[in-house]
């Protein structure tokens, strides 16, 4: 009897799971796009707040939206919820016309929301980690509903490009929650309205988040219903969803892009990755002072090689913090590959007294099986010449725990290779380099120390002129490239990979995801 | 009996608070805290912004001030609030994930017992014929296998190349719930995971089977002439069963590993996603949380395969 029991107890389970593997997928409604939109470097999964966001701007601008954002090219700052706006010819005052918009929820999006938003990203108490970059800012009015008007306490280039990055925010939602609660609140994964072309619907926990469209959004009628941003744990898993038909969208490593060129069910995008690639000297490790040694360590490197091998040539050689043509000046050194000169250059510093063979940690946050290659490959050519250096990669963390420690203990990192942001605003690499972002200041994590470099960073960032700040840009490169903070390697492309049945689709791996014109509101998916 | 229990219980909870001890402090010597998992290092904060964040989560004080405010908290219920997630309170956050995992590891385990007994059970009646290799070859295979592996070769196989099941998740996102929904996305992770539990499973059930298959009692019931089937059904297997029991019992830690593997890899939103993500950002009060609540299951668990044990063989007394 019990056996029988038994027995129909499995037939029965066994009818419920047949049941469920031969059930078709469930439908999902059709004009669905669904996307890996915070998978890879320019993603932030999980955060909803655009005040904290330090990345995951590609989907934030999906709902919400900033005053500015660079174009899809990535070149210029044009106007979103701004429909234009005006520079003073002393760059301190910046005048913005506001766009005739809509909240999610119907009110009108005024001048007052945008001087409310302003407010809160120049408070670190929001939570904000827009204040720092915010702090030429003297003052922000609102004459009329239509004009939001800021004024700088000194010019300060790189004032659009944090612009960009402040999304507005509606007063009448938040005014009403102390700031220094704002970040704990719920309201940002639960109901957060913005001007968007698509309104948040719904997140359920890590699984993925939902909008739908806006179809009172003042560029038109989305063409899609419905956008879905899947999370997964890696861009491995995102490409399996992709594979299966499950995700029309997202990033892809490199290494893993040659399976999908010549593929016609997909189209691959490819674009800058704006960051550039550095073995960073640590400048309070004695075995560094000598430029010397400096110089071996770029001529001992073979970054061709490691171009045309490891990234399949999808990267650019960098001899200084820019790849871009009109940053770099005619006469820096190329450090064309040449063992015998790095030998001969350690010699003369008498590396042999120096440091000799003993083990240089070279730490980093990269852990992807690419940057383990490159690792490796440095390490055997740096060998060639008599360097001994042993990677050592360790989670993101650790990696901050070590180097921007104020009393850092220097042998745990006496080289790092690391990445750092060099555009679109050229001025971003200044807090990598300059003196006072020395930790616990900023992340000059190499602790360089050198009044020239200072001095260049310093006077192309204080220029109002974008044309003369092009020619201070080159001489922040010169100084670079003769004294060498870093051994700067290349700047890599980044890629993404989207089904051929998407449509006007636009993405670009942008640093930190952007924000660029995206415009979503076009985006179509076909049969 | 009652006596037993509750001993255990005591014992139990004695040791809920040496695991939330030893947790802690092996959180605070892993190096980085949230601060610098939240921190792009491309980004200048203010001086004394990291400062004035590490101090509004206490981080600057004293280990012991800091465990101790955690367990008096914990004490109450309350297990504080995600860092990482800052709106989210630790207990809702642990409690949701509570029954995807049971829903994952259930599947996993009914799986496990289900194969590993019956192939156990072929295998120990047809003794050294094909179908008794081949099950003990796939029985290694499954031992040797670490879930990740598996995971990753099932993802690839069954996933993406057949399109049998879905690559993760546990629904359609943007679809109605739907019993056959969650079956689909449930039979893949449930499969792959219940693989070495299955495999450990069916080499216990054959040697204990081939053992009592040598004892007296079989002989007799043979001699009475009681049919094959009901020997091994009714005399052998029952008491067969008895360290397979055990074994089951002390293999739910295991597949605890296994599933937050498995989980990483399928997306599947259980307890093993929340740790994974809780360690990369080092947050502090969801692993704690987390860590206590799949400690306390495990000793429950334990608790609960005794008294099993007890039930099935009268002869076993507790207390």
């Amino acid at each position: 009897m019990k056996l029988k029991m038994m027995a129909s107890a499995l037939a029965l389970s066994a009818m419920l799971v047949g049941a469920g593997i031969s059930m078709s997928p469930t439908p999902v409604q059709a004009a669905t796009l669904s996307g890996g939109f915070d998978v890879g470097p320019g993603g932030f999964q999980g955060n909803f707040n655009p005040l904290a966001a330090t990345a995951g701007f590609t989907w934030l601008s999906v709902y919400f939206e900033p005053l500015v954002a660079y174009d899809e090219k990535l070149q210029k700052v044009v106007g979103v919820l701004a429909g234009s706006y005006e520079v003073s010819p002393d760059q301190l005052t910046y005048t913005f016309k506001l766009a005739d918009a809509k909240w999610h929820d119907g009110k009108p999006f005024t001048s007052n929301d945008a001087k409310f938003t302003m407010g809160l990203a120049m408070d670190a108490k929001s939570g904000s980690v827009l204040a720092a970059r915010l702090k030429a800012v003297a003052s922000v009015e609102a004459p009329d509903e239509h004009t939001l008007v800021i004024k700088l306490s000194a010019p300060s280039a790189s004032t659009l490009d944090t612009l960009t990055k402040v999304m507005m925010l509606p007063e009448h939602a938040l005014s009403s929650i102390p700031v220094d609660q704002l970040a704990k609140n719920s309201w940002w994964s639960t109901k957060p309205i913005g001007t968007g072309p698509f309104k948040f619907t719904k997140y359920v926990t890590d699984q993925y988040v939902e909008l739908a469209a806006n179809t009172d959004y003042r560029g038109g009628k989305p063409a899609l219903e419905r956008v879905i941003n899947r999370y997964f744990a890696n861009p491995a898993a995102a490409i399996a969803a992709l594979r299966a038909g499950e995700i029309q969208f997202t990033y892809v490593d490199s290494n893993d892009v040659s399976t999908f060129k010549g593929d016609e069910a997909f189209k691959v995008i490819e674009g800058d990755s704006f960051v550039v690639n550095y073995l960073g000297f640590n400048h309070e490790s004695p075995i560094w002072k000598d430029v010397r040694v400096r110089k071996a360590v770029m001529y001992a490197i073979n970054r061709d090689a490691i171009i045309k091998s490891l990234y399949s040539g999808a990267a650019k050689p960098a001899d200084c913090a820019y790849v871009v043509d009109q940053l770099i000046p005619q006469d820096i050194d190329n450090y064309a590959y040449d063992p015998e000169k790095a030998k001969k250059l350690l010699e003369e510093a008498g590396w042999a007294q120096i440091n000799g063979d003993k083990p240089i940690t070279l730490l980093t946050y990269y852990t992807t099986p690419l940057a383990t290659n490159v690792l490796a490959a440095v390490q055997a050519m740096l060998a060639q010449v008599g360097i001994n250096v042993v990677p050592r990669a360790v989670d993101t963390p650790t990696y901050n725990s070590i180097v921007l420690n104020p009393k850092p203990d220097v042998a745990q990192f006496q080289l790092v290779y690391a990445g750092l942001q060099n555009g679109p605003d050229a001025g971003s690499i200044n807090v990598g380099l300059n003196e006072k972002q020395i930790p616990p200041a900023g992340p000059n994590v190499v602790r360089a120390r050198m009044p020239e470099l200072n001095a260049a960073l310093d006077a192309a960032l204080a220029e109002p002129d974008a044309s003369k700040r092009d020619t201070l840009y080159q001489d922040v490169c010169k100084v670079m490239n003769t004294n060498l903070p870093w051994a700067t390697l290349w700047v890599a492309n980044r890629y993404g990979v989207v089904s051929a049945k998407v449509k006007d689709f636009i993405w670009t791996p942008a640093p930190g995801g952007g924000p660029y014109q995206a415009h979503p509101e076009k985006w179509s998916i076909g049969e | 009996m009652l006596q037993y229990s509750l001993r255990r219980l005591i014992i139990g909870a004695g040791m809920l608070v040496a695991l939330s001890m030893l947790i802690f402090l092996l959180l605070r010597l892993t190096p980085g805290d949230p601060i610098d998992a939240y921190i792009d290092p491309n980004i200048p904060m203010a001086p004394g912004q990291l400062a004035q964040l590490r101090s509004q989560l206490g981080l600057n004080k004293p280990l012991p001030v800091q465990y101790l405010a955690w367990l008096k908290q914990a004490l109450t219920g309350n297990l504080g609030f995600s860092i990482k997630r800052q709106d989210q309170p630790v207990l809702s956050l642990v409690l949701s994930r509570i029954g995807p995992t049971v829903v994952l590891m259930g599947s996993a385990l009914i799986i496990a017992i289900v194969v590993g007994i019956v192939t156990g059970v072929v295998s120990a009646v047809r003794r050294n014929s094909a179908t008794d290799v081949s099950c003990s070859i796939f029985a290694l295979i499954g031992i040797s296998s670490p879930a990740f592996l598996s995971a990753l070769i099932g993802l690839y196989v069954f996933a993406v190349r057949l399109k049998w099941a879905p690559s993760g998740g546990m629904l359609t996102p943007g679809a109605e719930f739907s019993l056959g929904d969650l079956l689909q996305h449930l039979v893949l992770p449930a499969a792959l995971l219940s693989i070495a539990q299955a495999a450990l499973i069916m080499r216990y059930m054959r040697s204990s089977l081939l053992e009592v298959l040598n004892q007296d009692y079989v002989r007799t019931a043979r001699a009475k002439g009681v049919r094959e089937f009901w020997v091994i059904a009714k005399h052998a297997l029952r008491n067969a069963l008895l360290p397979v029991v055990t074994l089951i019992g002390s293999t739910i830690g295991l597949a605890i590993g296994g599933a937050i593997f498995i989980e990483s890899v399928f997306n599947w939103p259980g307890m093993g996603l929340l740790l994974v993500n809780a360690v990369e950002a080092r947050d502090y009060p969801v692993i704690m949380g987390a860590t206590l609540i799949i400690g306390a299951c495990v000793i429950a668990v334990n608790l609960a395969t005794d008294i099993t044990y007890a039930l099935i063989d009268p002869r076993i007394k507790v207390g």
